[in-house]
């Protein structure tokens, strides 16, 4: 029987915790399940060089798959924005439904075929944080002119209500930070944040609302996946859709420790929610920007339009259901 | 021989073109991120466009700059025998040198680079960020160009060596400190 | 076991004196085009783009500008000899000076290429000019630029930070004394090596026998002020946030223009020269970073990483035999690699087994980032060696530079070492 050998490149360096364990547990199952007839050679960015070139190099064939996220691929193809995780969008659990129980994948994949690839699920930071602020945001004035690491979408929702969104190559983001060239920056959650140190400078982490379920994507070149059997085929479905599912769980564990140990060691550090004016100037903004984002794409539209029917939907039973539980729960602890 | 010193003077005129381009687009780098830190600082305003013009023409520079300092011969050599090698030597070394590594080199990148860039411009690829650029494949199609002049200088190469092996010029010194010229 | 033939190749081919650059390219184009093909070449455009959008090497011709301005208009050599001259006759001043100048650029940049060439346009001239013997010359200047690594801010450690899961600011306090202390023992190597050989390094002349020590001092303060402020607007600039540390070389290039403008030095044609001198020093840099890319994707896409990964985990699993022979790895393999390649093939290799060991992870990220260090000055490709080399006038030779450097490899071997045994003289511990 052939064996396969697919060749995947992955935004992130070598040894990035939960992302790159990710693939890396993908790679083995896959491997596992095929009997050693799938074998995936995982490329991390310091081989290829090309963190943000990933979808041009799985769609060009230099590597048969990929492993990354979609909304960095808004500048290229604007509607690859849907697939990752929209401000004030749904949850994990809820964006998973809509992907596989929804029109979630088809509209991925509708959007992805005219570039010869199919893009699968590739794992959940769950909700991020929504970033360290060196001070305190106590009203909408607060947020005026403030100077904010804060790339893509969220960026221009933010950009609405009167931040600067900056750009600060990521090497120089803590010396950033620390000397106030930069007033916020947000990154992903505890886990990962706790690593660059924002914690030792920062004093305010705001709640999230920006990014409520980052889902990751693997790409992989249509033509590659023809080739493969269709067991190989079923083998590789699983094996991605089992260790999206686990990243998911991973990043709960892994934050949750991380904010363990910054609550013992920082206790500087507060947790914040934005002021109800704030949020609901976000939202607005939010939602001016889908219209618009809508208004001139068909496709946008009809992707704008299945995220926000689901959403509601199953928003309502997440209310009645987890939501509820959490709350009878806050107030009994 | 006259056509290989006209052909040698066409070739240098290139690379001297890339080298203007280069020399205004770091004048206007230094311009372009001081204004960006004076507006950040003085007038708490960014421009995200404004940010990523920096790195645009930063691209310019070193990218045009290459073919240049070939021309210039401001790109280091390991001098250990190289200064004690006659003309002669020197000549067969920047013909070789420049056949089997500068002139393929450049024309792999040219070859792959004009696809990168095709596809970007298919793409209509832009910014990602909030109020980026557009266009991208503007400063993408500078990496094939600048394989062509590198090809272009690579030739010139060759041509300025006829010229030394026919005894109408020869290296002065080993190369001219950094291109400092 | 191709990479591994490529660099002996590579090394050979070098001594012919075809530009370095395009000899680490076109071996590169050789090798790759025989062991995968044309096609691996395709990777080549996304790397270049690597290159032009990582903004952080935009510093590398702003600092070129500063120092190319500050050359031609003369204000370099008056810091510099009027540095020199505070030392009165202490043979040296100028090496000194030129140490101090490098530590000052040091915390103010962490990208190499930028600080050697700034150094080699602002002190070389002056140093020769002042018959200075060009080895040490040329090894001070080197070893200075160079200190941009480990002082902060600096890449490596930030790239490191990233690698080992640690917090960017634990790795810059950690960085600090021994930053200061290979600055303090490069001063010390100088002031030994002038009282054993004053004629490497004579003592200033005075401008006039007449004039006292007092009023010698006084003119060379005077004389030091403006191009001094211009350095502290560009540190300043750094430490009160108005601009990072990449625009901060910006600051330091209009900067220089302004100052020029002060002293009557100003004219469009200074400014267009200075701008086609840092073009074509530019250039010089990039093309070697293009070229040793190329070499590294040649390298790793045919095995070689995997190979040095197998050598890797055959090392020892005691920790004081483990730290002794992981630096010695590091230092031999960035004989022949860069840093950036040693951080994310090498390292990753190394931490899990220095974990499992129970060494401090913050003592190992400072180990590794003194030797990373040292890998920019060890010849044939410690690229601080061709950076130089590259501004360098015709009469100072790669071979004078090479042996230039040796006493301040030692030098850093030396902290290295002291970092290693006595871990607690720089705050830290070797083990949790
Ligand atoms: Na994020
Ligand atoms: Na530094």
């Amino acid at each position: 029987q052939d064996t396969f050998t697919l060749k995947l490149a992955e935004t992130w360096g070598p040894n990035f915790p939960i992302f790159g364990d990710a693939t890396k547990s993908m790679a083995q199952m896959a491997e596992k399940m095929s009997n050693g007839r799938l074998k995936i050679r995982i490329d991390s960015a310091n081989k290829h060089k090309a963190p943000l070139g990933v979808f041009d190099m799985v769609k060009a064939g230099q590597y048969d798959m990929g492993h990354s996220a979609s909304y960095y691929w808004k500048g290229k193809v604007p509607n690859t924005l849907f697939f990752t995780s929209m401000p004030f969008g749904m949850t994990a659990l809820e964006q998973y439904a809509w992907f596989y129980y929804g029109d979630g994948m088809d509209l991925m994949q509708e959007v992805y075929e005219p570039h010869n690839m199919l893009s699968f699920p590739g794992g959940n930071t769950g909700n991020q944080m929504g970033g360290w602020f060196r001070k305190e945001i106590k009203s909408l004035d607060d947020l005026k002119g403030l100077k904010m690491r804060i790339p893509g979408f969220a960026g221009e929702v933010f950009a609405e209500v009167g931040v600067n969104p900056t750009n600060i190559a990521p090497g120089e983001l803590y010396t950033a930070l620390e000397r106030n060239t930069i007033d916020a920056l947000e990154w992903v959650g505890p886990a990962l944040d706790l690593r660059l140190g924002f914690h030792q400078i920062a004093d305010y982490y705001y709640t999230g609302w920006h990014e409520p379920a980052t889902e990751l994507q693997f790409l992989i070149n249509k033509r590659v996946w023809e080739r493969l059997p269709a067991d190989l085929q079923e083998i590789l479905r699983v094996a991605m859709r089992t260790a999206a599912y686990d990243m998911l769980i991973h990043s709960q564990h892994e934050n949750a420790k991380a904010w363990a140990n910054i609550k013992q060691d920082y206790p500087n550090v507060q947790i914040k929610n934005f002021p109800d004016d704030v949020f609901q100037a976000m939202y607005d903004a939010n939602q001016k920007l889908l219209k618009e984002a809508a208004g001139n794409n068909e496709q946008a539209a009809r992707i704008v339009k299945s995220l926000e029917d689901y959403q509601r939907d199953s928003r309502a039973y997440t209310r009645i259901s987890d939501n509820a539980y959490l709350n009878t729960m806050a107030e009994i602890e | 021989m006259y056509w290989i010193i006209k052909l040698d003077k066409s070739l240098a005129w290139l690379s001297k073109l890339c080298g203007v381009i280069a020399c205004l687009a770091m004048i206007l780098m230094a311009v372009n991120v001081f204004y960006d830190v004076v507006a950040r600082y003085v007038f708490n305003d960014v421009s995200i466009a404004m940010q990523e013009m920096e790195w645009h023409l930063y691209s310019v520079v070193f990218l045009l700059g290459i073919p240049y300092a070939l021309r210039t011969d401001g790109h280091v050599r390991v001098d250990v025998f190289y200064t004690r090698w006659s003309n002669k030597t020197k000549a067969w070394v920047n013909i070789l040198g420049s056949l089997i590594f500068v002139i393929p080199f450049a024309y792999l990148i040219g070859r792959y680079g004009y696809s990168f860039a095709l596809d970007s411009y298919q793409m209509g690829e832009g910014s990602g960020d909030p109020g980026g650029l557009p266009h991208r494949w503007v400063i993408k199609a500078v990496i094939p160009l600048s394989a062509v002049f590198m090809a272009t200088a690579g030739l010139n190469m060759v041509t300025y060596a006829i010229r030394v092996l026919a005894g109408e010029k020869e290296y002065v010194g080993e190369h001219s400190a950094g291109g400092l010229a | 076991m191709i990479g591994m033939i490529m660099f002996g190749v590579a090394l050979i081919m070098l001594m012919f004196g075809f530009p370095v650059a395009f000899t680490f390219g076109g071996v590169a184009l050789v090798f790759g085009i025989y062991a995968e093909g044309m096609d691996l070449f395709a990777f080549m455009p996304y790397r270049i783009m690597s290159v032009m959008q990582n903004t952080v090497l935009m510093a590398v011709p702003l600092f070129i500008f500063m120092g190319v301005v500050l050359q031609r208009t003369k204000l370099a050599e008056q810091l510099l000899t009027s540095m020199g001259r505070l030392f009165g006759g202490l043979p040296g001043g100028l090496a000194i000076s030129t140490i101090l100048v490098g530590a000052l650029l040091a915390a103010s940049t962490g990208v190499v290429g930028a600080s050697v060439v700034a150094m080699g346009l602002i002190s070389l001239p002056v140093m020769l000019a002042h018959k200075y013997d060009k080895r040490l010359a040329t090894g001070t200047i080197c070893a200075s630029g160079t200190l941009g690594q480990i002082v902060p801010p600096s890449i490596i450690l930030i790239i490191l930070g990233d690698v080992l899961g640690l917090p960017v600011g634990d790795l810059f306090r950690a960085a600090v004394g021994p930053g200061v202390l290979l600055i303090g023992l490069y001063i010390v190597y100088i002031l030994i090596l002038t009282r054993l050989k004053p004629q490497t390094a004579p003592a200033m002349p005075k401008d006039d026998d007449s004039i006292s020590r007092g009023k010698e001092i006084r003119d060379a303060l005077l004389a030091i002020i403006p191009p001094l402020a211009l350095i502290i607007v560009v540190l300043g600039s750094i430490f009160t946030g108005i601009a990072t540390p990449t625009e901060s070389s910006a600051l330091g290039g209009i900067g220089a223009v302004v100052l020029a403008l002060i002293y009557r030095q100003f004219s469009f044609k200074m400014v267009w020269d200075a701008a086609k001198d840092t073009v074509s020093v530019t250039a010089m840099v990039f093309a070697i970073l293009i070229g040793a890319t190329a070499f590294s994707m040649v390298f790793s896409y045919t095995g070689g990483d995997y190979l040095l990964e197998e050598w890797l985990l055959m090392l020892p699993g005691e920790q004081w035999g483990f730290i002794i022979l992981a630096m010695l790895v590091i230092l031999i393999l960035g004989f022949f690699i860069d840093f950036v390649e040693i951080s994310f093939i090498i390292v990753p290799i190394l931490a899990p087994v220095a974990e499992a060991l129970g060494i401090n992870m913050l003592w190992f990220a400072i180990l590794v980032a003194m030797n990373l260090q040292t890998s920019f000055l060890t010849p044939p490709f410690g690229f601080s060696l061709f950076y130089l080399k590259g501004v360098a006038p015709p009469n100072v030779r790669t071979i004078d530079i090479y042996k230039g450097i040796v006493p301040f490899i030692l030098i850093q071997i030396l902290v290295l070492a002291l970092i290693v045994i006595f871990p607690e003289w720089f705050g830290m511990s070797s083990t949790y």
